[in-house]
């Protein structure tokens, strides 16, 4: 059988100061959110923030810093550029804002988008 | 026969085992998926003149922070599991127990919250404060997919861990099923600051 893990990977102690921060992050975003920052602003630094947790996990948690690099090189940048594609059509989504119908109370389907 | 061995015997490229790539082609092609749902959200949202942002910072915040914690914990745990099994320690079945504990309280505050505003007249079609009905499809359609994965992972640890207990299985199993669990906390990171955070009142 295959063991588990032969890569290096740090202490349980070092997890716990990760988990922490993560938690702190956590706060941040809270305290941001009733910060009264423009709507932009405060999207783009929770998502500023999310990703920096999501490399944290991907990178310890998931191990992924102690794997070879080629695994990080062939998986993450394919990802990357899916994402990039989805923001590709960020722009239609305000296309759509200015051609959209005036809101009514009991708003229905908006027919089709 | 001669060539089969051959194949067996060549090194792995990536140096990790079969499983674990494959559990990575999982995550990747998963990620893209929420990255995909999660971009809708957010065009749905640009394109409705009269989004809903209806979260109170309680009960609904203040219950998202504690699924949080929950889930963070639970990644934390689930490294303790992986890292006891890795060396051999009996204490991997206490760090496992104690992951699939933390994964249904999250389910089940999650049920909890669905269960309440349910009882308001939230569903995925309609809304009723009277804004747009896409808050609801978008709402119960992420956190749907979301649950649906922690509810996954919580039955993947259990079983693994019953044949992990049994000698059935080793520790390799554990850290593939490890990576997948903190893929799911990972996906909360992204759901928690944008589907709750970005519609507080």
């Amino acid at each position: 059988m295959v063991s588990a893990t032969t890569n290096p990977s740090p202490g349980m102690r070092f997890y716990v100061l990760l988990w922490a921060g993560l938690l702190g992050i956590v706060i941040v975003e809270v305290l941001l959110t009733y910060a009264h920052l423009r709507p932009l602003s405060l999207t783009i630094s929770l998502v500023a923030l999310a990703v920096i947790e999501a490399g944290v996990a991907l990178m310890y948690f998931m191990h992924l810093k102690y794997e070879r690099r080629i695994l990080f090189w062939s998986l993450i940048p394919a990802l990357v550029f899916v994402l990039v594609m989805f923001d590709h059509f960020w722009p239609d989504a305000f296309r759509v804002r200015s051609m959209r119908l005036p809101a009514t109370s009991s708003s229905t389907a908006a027919g089709g988008g | 026969m001669d060539h089969a061995h051959g194949a067996v015997a060549e090194e792995r490229p990536y140096g990790v085992p079969t499983r674990k790539l494959v559990m990575w082609l999982f995550i990747i092609a998963d990620a893209a998926t929420f990255g995909a749902i999660l971009f809708a959200y957010g065009y749905v949202r640009v394109g409705s003149a009269d989004w809903t942002k209806p979260f109170a910072f309680y009960p609904t915040i203040v219950n998202a922070i504690v699924m949080t914690f929950v889930l963070l914990t639970s990644s934390l745990t689930m490294l303790g599991g992986v890292r006891a099994a890795s060396a051999g320690r009996p204490t991997a079945i206490r760090w496992l127990g104690a992951t699939i504990l933390l994964g249904i309280t999250f389910a089940g505050l999650h049920l909890r919250e669905w269960f309440s505003m349910i009882h308001e007249g939230w569903s995925p079609s309609h809304n009723p404060l009277g804004g747009s009905p896409l808050f609801g499809a978008a709402f119960f359609g992420i956190t749907g997919l979301h649950m649906l994965h922690v509810l996954g992972g919580v039955i993947a640890i259990g079983v693994v861990t019953l044949l992990y207990r049994r000698g059935r299985l080793d520790a390799s199993y554990i850290e593939t099923t490890g990576l997948y669990w903190h893929f799911v906390d990972l996906v909360w990171m992204f759901v928690f600051p944008l589907v709750y955070l970005l519609n507080a009142r």
